[in-house]
């Protein structure tokens, strides 16, 4: 990928202070990638934000966009290439949601045609219908709602480059989910490049392409992808910053699809209980897995009920909560521990097993990943 | 009166927009206003009088600017401060230069203080305006010249009162006429 934005030994001395807070900084970032500053407060990760659009002017260094030092270019023409989505969101509020949004494009001139037509997709892009919200004012709408417009203001003219200070730092837990989750399938559509500001460390691995992790100085301490960030953290401020229950977090990055499933024991209900036994009796598992006709999941039955009379449809226990394919790791061990038999199904998108997960898995899953991230570590060190 | 109102409003507005982001600058231009709102009415009337050279309509109008700066020029700066800076950076950070953030976004966010500022002027003027007739400009403040002029008379008492309630009863008409002007002219975003 070539790089997008390229920051070379930037500096930002705030006068009265001893200590610069951005200390000769060396950046480069890949063109569509989500790259993540993430580091304790201070450590001049906003400060570095700032300076790219240059809303904070550099003491010295260079910035570079698409090979082009912008360093002393016109600031305004500069920020007009630049999306830029702050935490207060910083709506005009005395203007609509519709005005609001055409900013940029009206401030770079388009005809009045273009800037309707861009606001009607770009209200779509984000989710709003153009109809309901519009000739709305900002006072109207909820947080979330108003970070939606924040993005599509910040999208409209179509810049390469997007500069997000913790943008959905003020929001409450669930509509935080919510639009990190919309923001990274909207990013699938976009593909800008994508400079983001968080502390917090879970938003950082969910969010990012590749996390720089800064100390004071806004020294680089690590700048990988959250992967490897976490399997192989380079220090002890890094491992100390991503904090305790690192194993989880990696688990919240694989998806069941990229692990070796479990194979369970399984006869389809039709086939009675004589099969059922046979089945149970060539493996090493305590439990059958009963399917219907199209092998989809229905009960989990052991072997001492399986001795029980009654019809097969009542023994045993219900098969419930199935993940699919594209379920994250963590998804399927917090199932797998709520469920009785200590594995979760694992089915296709018409319901068909697939296999299962159990503890087994998770480990060699967990085991697998460390020893990649290991082998990545010792390819690159040569190469710093 | 309501020349004397307009041309303290336009220098007002354009002194608390110069020196609202430099603190002092700031409180140097209140200071200076604030002062010569101190001067006695006839007193800056006489020493107009004698700085333009001439009576009439001129140095009325002179002077009721001068009295009107402080309400406008304070609240100009105190509306300006008022906007909310991540609305100020966010402008900045669509690539809005300096004038223009000014103009379309920091000024209509802080309209409704500023209009107030030049309401509380206008009710302010309405007693200055009404000494206006001393210097031979014009003014409500004729009956109650009148009045005082023919003090013994069983008029005198009538003439004075009746100025007097003329004067208040713009004062009174003024105010509601610019509590009207503020809403009609702020955004429904905003109000």
């Amino acid at each position: 990928m070539p790089a997008m934005i390229e920051l070379e030994q930037l500096t930002k001395h705030y006068p009265g202070r001893s200590a610069p807070a951005v200390d000769s900084l060396d950046l480069t970032i890949a063109e569509g990638e989500i790259v993540i500053l993430v580091g304790p407060s201070g450590c001049g990760k906003t400060t570095t934000l700032k300076m790219i659009n240059r809303i904070i002017e550099p003491s010295s260094g260079i910035i570079r966009l698409q090979g082009e030092d912008v360093t002393r270019a016109n600031p305004d023409h500069l920020r007009r290439r630049i999306g830029y989505v702050i935490q207060q969101v910083g709506l005009f509020p005395h203007q609509t949601i519709g005005r609001n949004i055409t900013t940029v494009p009206r401030l770079l001139g388009w005809s009045q045609q273009r800037i309707d037509d861009r606001l009607d997709e770009l209200m779509h892009l984000v989710g709003m219908d153009p109809g309901t919200y519009r000739d709305r004012y900002p006072k109207e709408l909820s947080g979330g709602q108003r970070q939606r417009v924040g993005v599509a203001r910040a999208l409209a003219a179509d810049p390469p480059v997007m500069l997000m200070d913790e943008p959905f730092g003020a929001l409450d837990p669930i509509s935080r989910e919510r639009l990190q989750n919309e923001f990274l399938r909207l990013q699938e559509e976009i593909r800008k490049t994508i400079v983001f500001v968080t502390h917090d460390i879970d938003e950082a691995i969910t969010m990012g392409d590749r996390i720089a992790i800064l100390r004071e100085g806004s020294t680089v301490a690590q700048y990988d992808t959250p992967e490897t960030v976490l399997a192989a953290p380079a220090d002890d401020f890094v491992r100390e910053f991503i904090g305790s229950g690192a194993a989880l977090k990696r688990l919240g990055l694989a998806r069941v699809r990229d692990v070796e499933l479990g194979q369970w024991p399984t006869s389809p209900i039709g086939s009675g209980r004589e099969a059922a036994l046979r089945a149970l009796a060539s493996s090493e598992h305590g439990s059958v897995l009963l399917l219907d006709d199209r092998r989809r999941p229905l009960r989990w039955v052991r072997a001492d009920e399986l001795e029980q009379p009654g019809s097969l449809e009542r023994l045993g226990v219900e098969v419930r909560g199935t993940v699919e394919p594209t379920t994250t790791l963590a998804h399927a061990l917090d199932a797998m521990v709520g469920s009785r038999v200590g594995a979760v199904v694992v089915v296709d998108g018409s319901g068909a097993l697939l296999g299962t997960v159990d503890m087994r898995v998770i480990m060699a899953a967990v085991d697998t990943m460390r020893t990649d991230a290991h082998e990545q570590d010792r390819e690159e060190v040569p190469s710093r | 009166m309501l020349a004397g109102l307009l041309v303290g409003s336009v220098v007002g507005l354009a002194l608390g927009m110069a020196v609202h982001r430099t603190p002092r600058a700031r409180s140097a231009a209140v200071h200076v206003c604030g002062l010569i709102l101190t001067v006695p009415s006839l007193a800056m009337y006489a020493l107009l009088l004698a700085l333009l050279g001439t009576i009439g309509t001129l140095p009325v109008i002179v002077a009721l600017a001068l009295y009107s700066l402080l309400p406008i020029v304070r609240n100009t700066v105190t509306g300006l401060n008022g906007v909310d800076p991540a609305v100020v950076e966010a402008a900045q950070g669509v690539g809005m230069g300096r004038w223009r953030r000014l103009v379309s976004i920091e000024l209509p966010l802080a309209w409704p203080v500023v209009v107030t500022g030049v309401r509380v002027s206008a009710v302010l003027l309405v007693g200055v305006a009404a000494l206006g007739p001393i210097i031979g400009g014009p003014g409500l403040g004729e009956l109650i010249f009148s009045g005082l002029r023919v003090i013994t008379s069983p008029n005198a008492v009538n003439l004075a009162l009746m100025g007097t309630l003329g004067v208040v009863l713009v004062g009174m008409l003024l105010d509601g006429a610019f509590l009207v002007l503020t809403r009609v002219t702020t955004s429904r975003g905003v109000r």
